[in-house]
């Protein structure tokens, strides 16, 4: 069994996790990042960069597994009713979760140039700036003066 | 001018000044910027989300169960993609193709369930021009599907290529970048799909509002 465990999660005689270094990363110099080595840089690595090449079919088996799960949740829970303001936290939750899921691992973004990481990200907080910013200004933009 | 060299790894390096290929960060940067776009799209429904005059309302018209078969559909599509990447790099021409194709019969399954439900939407009477929510609803929804549209077409090309051998393990970067904009595609619709069919579903007439029974 573990044998198995091992022949589906492993390819190439690596685990998805130790491959080799990309030679991309060569350039990169380690722990460099705008907030440095502490223990919070070292969680924002970890979940958006791993150093290593791309894996192997069996783990992208079981990330399409663990999103379509994720998908099966949210339909089971529209129909959960007694939820009340925990419903679209929660939502938003495990669609965040689907989403870094294919980022991370789909698009390869784990695993590649910290540079592709920065690219994206940055767009992500300037587009989540204009949708604040929109959402903010259309609707308390328009209240009449009192 | 860019040159790729080869390291001991077989991952080429790039001959640029970032050490990274240009139109691999070049496409990053233009889905950096679509997420501003349709950043811009989904702020704009939700800032309108249950103000409209007339019906139907989302919770007359939005089908749940059947956009969920849809969105499992695009997902596995990305499963599809990421496979077919694989393959290439792996140089096996065979599960290659097949796994590209499957991409282009998902991504066509995803458009077809777009127009039967737009098709029943406009059924139902609602249209681009019928209240507020049809008209965010399907500027949204249709530019994604343009997006997808363009994907498929752009992987039906790519099937072909990896029929007739031209693509390779060392030109398989044509397919990842391809592959970033299909899996863009998959999340733009992963937030879709939240915001705009399981949160709004239960959307009614807003309050002071006559609910008018179509039919």
């Amino acid at each position: 069994m573990a044998n198995l465990w091992q022949k589906f999660t492993k390819y190439d005689g690596n685990g998805w996790w130790n491959l080799p270094h990309s030679a991309s990363n060569d350039p990169n110099p380690p722990h460099e990042n705008p907030i440095g080595g502490s223990w919070l840089s070292n969680i924002i690595r970890t979940v958006t960069h791993g150093g290593v090449s791309h894996a192997g079919p069996g783990f992208y088996w079981l990330v399409g597994l663990f999103l379509a799960i994720i998908t099966l949740l949210e339909v089971w829970l529209f129909g959960v009713e007694g939820l009340g303001g925990w419903y679209i936290p929660i939502l938003l939750g495990l669609s965040a979760l689907k989403f870094v899921g294919v980022v991370a691992f789909f698009m390869h973004l784990r695993f590649d140039h910290r540079m592709f990481t920065y690219v994206f990200a940055s767009s992500m907080i300037v587009g989540i700036l204009i949708f604040s910013i929109l959402l903010f200004l259309l609707e308390f933009g328009h209240q009449p003066p009192n | 001018m860019t040159q790729a060299v080869t390291t001991q790894h077989h991952e080429p390096v790039e001959n640029t000044s970032t050490g990274l290929n240009s139109r691999k960060l070049l496409m990053w940067a233009f889905l950096g910027s679509d997420v501003m776009f349709f950043g811009a799209f989904i702020a704009t429904y939700l800032v309108y989300r249950g103000k409209s005059l007339v019906g139907p309302y989302p919770d007359e018209i939005l089908n749940i169960p059947v956009t969920s078969v849809s969105t499992f559909v695009l997902l596995m599509s990305s499963l599809a993609m990421v496979l077919g990447l694989h393959y290439v790099k792996e140089g096996n021409r065979g599960k290659a193709t097949l796994w590209i194709l499957m991409v282009v019969v998902l991504g066509a399954v995803f458009m077809g369930f777009q127009f039967v439900e737009f098709r029943e939407f406009a059924h139902e009477g609602l249209t681009p021009r019928t209240n507020i929510f049809g008209t965010t609803f399907f500027i949204l929804t249709g530019i994604h599907g343009a997006h997808v549209t363009i994907g498929v077409i752009w992987m039906a090309f790519l099937a072909y290529s990896s029929h007739t051998g031209k693509l390779r393990p060392d030109n398989a970067l044509d397919l990842e970048i391809a592959g970033l904009y299909w899996h863009f595609v998959d999340i733009v619709w992963i937030v879709i799909f939240t915001v705009i069919y399981l949160i709004s579903a239960t959307d009614g007439a807003p309050a002071g509002v006559e609910r008018v029974i179509h039919g």
